[in-house]
């Protein structure tokens, strides 16, 4: 038995000023003891924030509850103390990698076991039938750090399997997770739901693959106000709107001929821990053009984005106009390819907007362009009123138009982007697109653009590469 | 020998090799150093590191008192031998203890409280993100045309800001793992202080004692 | 704003955190101190490069005692510090853990004479000089500087006051100044 109900729920991250915004505005709900629920909404409206608080974790690390309560089996769960709290709800988190105390699998298992006061007889065949549940015995003595984000979500699925945990939370637990362990994972928690009796509750802004397993879907708009569960066929309707959502007829043409290539891989090989993500005997990407790469989550892409850009070693032959990308150095290297990160905060290097800007444009290879342009561009992301705004405390969709525009800025002739428009709402979206679009025409730029958000993006693209299967290869189609 | 015990010793040798300068005493330490590091079979090239790496300041600090000072050969050859004792005696402590057994046993034999024990082993297991971090801070900071340098501020501006999310993800991730600050634990595996860690301690610095002093009346 | 002296797992985790990113940051830059002692060595200045960096090597003291504001955190961040350089094999082995002790109370004591109640320029330069102080009498001891020439004496220790002074002190204020700007350490569980 477990019954999550939320009344009247408001939930707030103080500012300096003593300020409070509601994250979560007046929200209620309950997940339904033994089903499987899927919270979706867009990404920043909150989602992440009530899973912890549903987990416990908040406000004790971080903001505070302004006003009503989160019940679990109709206990207020800041009454249930912290040491009961693993074996009634566990968490998987979205960030695969810092989940972990300790460094094997093995270890790990012990280490939340001992936290519960597990007579240590009995450890052993927990952590075994833990493992053999989602079927990873192999991995029990292998480092943590040498897994990949697929493997760390399964030990991290085995850990809440040995806590014995009647609620099983997981907060986009599949970000970084391929889609073979991600269907493993799926099948594994609609197993637990069926045969132990488990809640089952994820959130996901991406809906893929859940209609065969989920029982409710639950949306949180986009300002955090309000929670509904859909009826079954509002339900089915999302889920197949989400689909159409991505698929699209435009057609690309394939690379010509004439192309200049600008990056040529020969016999290049991407590894990650012990398993491989890419083989590719020969690859080009080309000049003055916009290449979309796309893919399964954790199969790769990412990776070779960073071994494009020296930050991930690689196997074979990466040449950049004509020489090898591991022999470049680093001042001579950034001058010519640029990576726009995932994470919006690692591109950051000083604290308020204004500065930021100031960088890029002090050290642009198009000053003059971008000086004129500028305010123009501000403005029509509508960033311009928040220049004096410390960057690390916008909302996720301003970093992320800010942090494209600032490596637009710098105006470097290959630039590498990894997930741009994740967070982006429909109108930033379109306005981001075209500033890129325009950009890269103007200032000669080839781009390499890794995104799964496919909307708007044949307008952008010229050319398509899928990585499957360990392969790089041109198609035709967008989806 | 017990993890607690055996860092224990080897700091207290340290202490004392620090205050007293007795060359023989140095080598003889480096050399039982060296041995137990030969039992746990290091890879030829740490070995080979072993050797190269303490020398740069041990021969610095010797010609320098060789150069700078009337203390002559003797106490340059105390110096020299000193840091080798430093290093074998405090890598065969390393080498032969895992960071978590010396972080279970000082949780369950030296009783330091368990957020400490588990808050330092959770962030030293991030060591390799924490060496990626630090070239994705340089590059993004390349990619904009700025070069950090060692004296670049906003290269531990960064690198503080990762640790902050880093530590409330792994702090809530503990948490949601059954860990409470402060309350009691089971442990899987009993780490016991022997009777015969003591004895191995005590004649240790015993002997150690003895050597000095039989030494200092020649 | 009131700090308490409690230290929680997250303080914890993030304290060490810091100190490995130092220890890190030092080693990925470049062996600026084994390239030094090697220049320094052949006229006898070899032990000087020591000095030289010595500001790098315990700048996280008093940035923890700034960033935490607890009695202890200074001794803990340098102390924590070293036992993960001793993992990682650095060049001084059992003696690491000794000069970790030594740099963190160093430092500390710059705060301790404040009464852990002034966090501003006058503490940390306070900690500076402390800090030059204590390291430089571990370093007559366990280096053997006491034997040198007065006058080589007299510069090591000018040479280490100033580097102490540009990193633990010019360098620390100016992240220090960063951070305080983004306000996000308040958020932090104290």
């Amino acid at each position: 038995m477990a019954t999550i109900s939320i009344n009247h729920l408001s939930f707030s991250y103080p500012t300096e000023d003593g300020q409070k915004p509601l994250t979560l505005a007046d929200v209620s709900a309950t997940f339904p003891d033994g089903g499987f629920s899927l919270l979706t909404g867009p990404s920043g409206s909150g989602k992440s924030t009530l899973m912890k608080i549903m987990s416990g974790l908040y406000p004790k690390f971080g903001g505070v509850i302004t006003h009503g309560e989160i019940q679990l089996n109709h206990t207020p769960i800041s009454e249930i103390p912290e040491t009961d709290r693993g074996q009634l709800i566990a968490m998987m988190f979205q960030n695969p990698n810092q989940q972990f105390a300790m460094d094997t699998v093995e270890r790990e298992l012990l280490f939340t076991l001992e936290n519960q006061c597990v007579p240590p007889s009995e450890m052993m065949s927990r952590v075994d039938r833990a493992l053999e549940y989602v079927e990873i015995t192999a991995l029990r003595h292998r480092q943590l750090n040498s897994l990949s984000g697929g493997e760390k979500q399964k030990v991290a699925l085995a850990v809440i399997i040995a806590m014995k945990a009647d609620t099983i939370l997981l907060d986009e637990p599949f970000a970084s997770v391929d889609p073979v362990a991600r269907q493993l994972l799926l099948s594994k928690l609609a197993k637990l739901q069926h045969e132990e009796h488990k809640t089952i509750i994820i959130s996901d802004h991406d809906l893929e693959d859940y209609d065969a397993y989920i029982d409710h879907l639950f949306v949180l708009n986009g300002t955090g106000n309000s929670l509904t569960l859909l009826n079954e066929t509002d339900a089915q309707e999302k889920m197949a709107a989400f689909q159409r959502q991505d698929t699209s007829d435009q057609q690309l043409s394939l690379p010509t001929k004439v192309d200049q290539p600008v990056i040529t891989a020969h016999d290049l090989s991407l590894t990650a821990g012990t398993s491989t993500l890419l083989k590719q005997p020969e690859i080009n990407f080309f000049k003055h053009h916009i290449t979309l790469l796309t893919g399964a989550n954790g199969t790769g892409k990412s990776t070779l984005l960073m071994a494009l850009s020296k930050l991930h070693q690689y196997d074979g032959t990466l040449l950049l106009n004509q020489k090898e990308i591991a022999k470049i150095r680093n001042n001579q290297l950034y001058r010519q390819v640029a990576l726009v990160f995932q994470d919006a905060d690692q591109q950051f290097l000083n604290v308020s907007v204004a500065e930021e800007l100031a960088l890029s444009l002090k050290n642009s290879q198009a000053a003059a362009y971008f000086k004129e342009r500028l305010p123009g561009f501000l403005e029509k992301l509508q960033l311009d009123h928040l220049q004096d705004h410390v960057v690390y405390t916008l909302s996720g969709g301003q970093k992320k138009k800010l942090q494209i525009l600032e490596m637009l800025i710098m105006a470097t002739p290959v630039l590498l982007f990894d997930e741009p428009f994740t967070g982006l709402d429909f109108s930033s979206l379109q306005t981001i697109m075209a500033i890129m679009k325009q950009v890269a025409h103007d200032c000669h730029q080839t781009m390499l653009i890794v995104s799964h958000q496919l909307f708007g993006l044949d307008a952008l693209v010229d050319y398509h590469v899928t990585l499957a299967n360990n392969q790089l290869q041109y198609v035709e189609g967008l989806a | 020998m017990n993890p607690s015990l055996k860092f224990l010793l080897a700091v207290l040798i340290a202490l004392e090799i620090s205050f007293t300068s007795t060359w023989m005493v140095n080598l003889a330490l480096a050399i039982i150093g060296l041995l137990i590091i030969l039992t746990s079979r290091p890879p030829l090239k740490r070995l080979v590191l072993l050797f190269f790496v303490p020398l740069i300041p041990a021969v610095a600090l010797a010609v320098a008192i060789l150069l700078q000072s009337n203390a002559g050969m003797h106490f340059a050859l105390v110096l020299f031998t000193r840091i080798y004792a430093y290093v074998f005696v405090g890598s065969a402590a390393t080498l032969t203890t895992s960071v978590s057994d010396l972080v279970m046993s000082l949780e369950q034999n030296a009783h330091i409280p368990s957020k400490f024990a588990y808050g330092f082993l959770g962030a030293f297991d991030l060591l390799p993100k924490i060496v990626s971090e630090v070239n994705v801070i340089r590059a993004a900071g390349n990619m904009r045309g700025q070069a950090l340098h060692i004296w670049s501020p906003q290269l531990y501006f960064k690198a503080i800001l990762a640790s902050l999310d880093w530590s409330e993800n792994l702090a809530e991730a503990m948490t949601s793992h059954g860990f409470s600050e402060g309350a009691p634990r089971t442990y899987f595996k009993q780490i016991r202080v022997h009777w015969w860690d003591w004895c191995i301690m005590i004649s240790s610095l015993l002997l150690l004692q003895i050597a000095l002093f039989g030494l200092h009346l020649q | 704003m009131k700090y308490s002296n409690a230290w929680h797992l997250r303080d914890i985790i993030l304290l060490t955190l810091i100190a490995i990113f130092f220890g890190v940051i030092y080693w990925v830059i470049g062996p600026l101190y084994n390239v030094l002692t090697v220049a320094l060595t052949p006229v006898g200045l070899g032990p000087g490069a020591n000095d030289v960096v010595m500001g790098i090597w315990v700048m996280a003291g008093p940035l923890s005692g700034y960033i935490f504001k607890k009695v202890g955190s200074a001794t803990l961040g340098e102390f924590l510090g070293s036992v993960v350089e001793m993992f990682l094999g650095g060049q001084w082995g059992a003696s690491t853990m000794i000069s970790g002790v030594v740099q963190g109370v160093a430092s500390e004591l710059g705060f301790t004479f404040t009464g852990y109640k002034r966090y501003d320029w006058f503490s940390l330069n306070l900690s500076v000089l402390t800090t030059t102080i204590v390291t430089f009498g571990w370093d007559m001891i366990r280096n053997g500087y006491s034997k040198y020439h007065i006058g080589l004496l007299i510069a090591l220790f000018i040479i280490r006051l100033i580097s102490t002074w540009i990193f633990s002190g010019l360098l620390v204020k100016a992240i220090v100044k960063l951070l305080d700007r983004t306000h996000l350490m308040q958020t932090q569980s104290r």
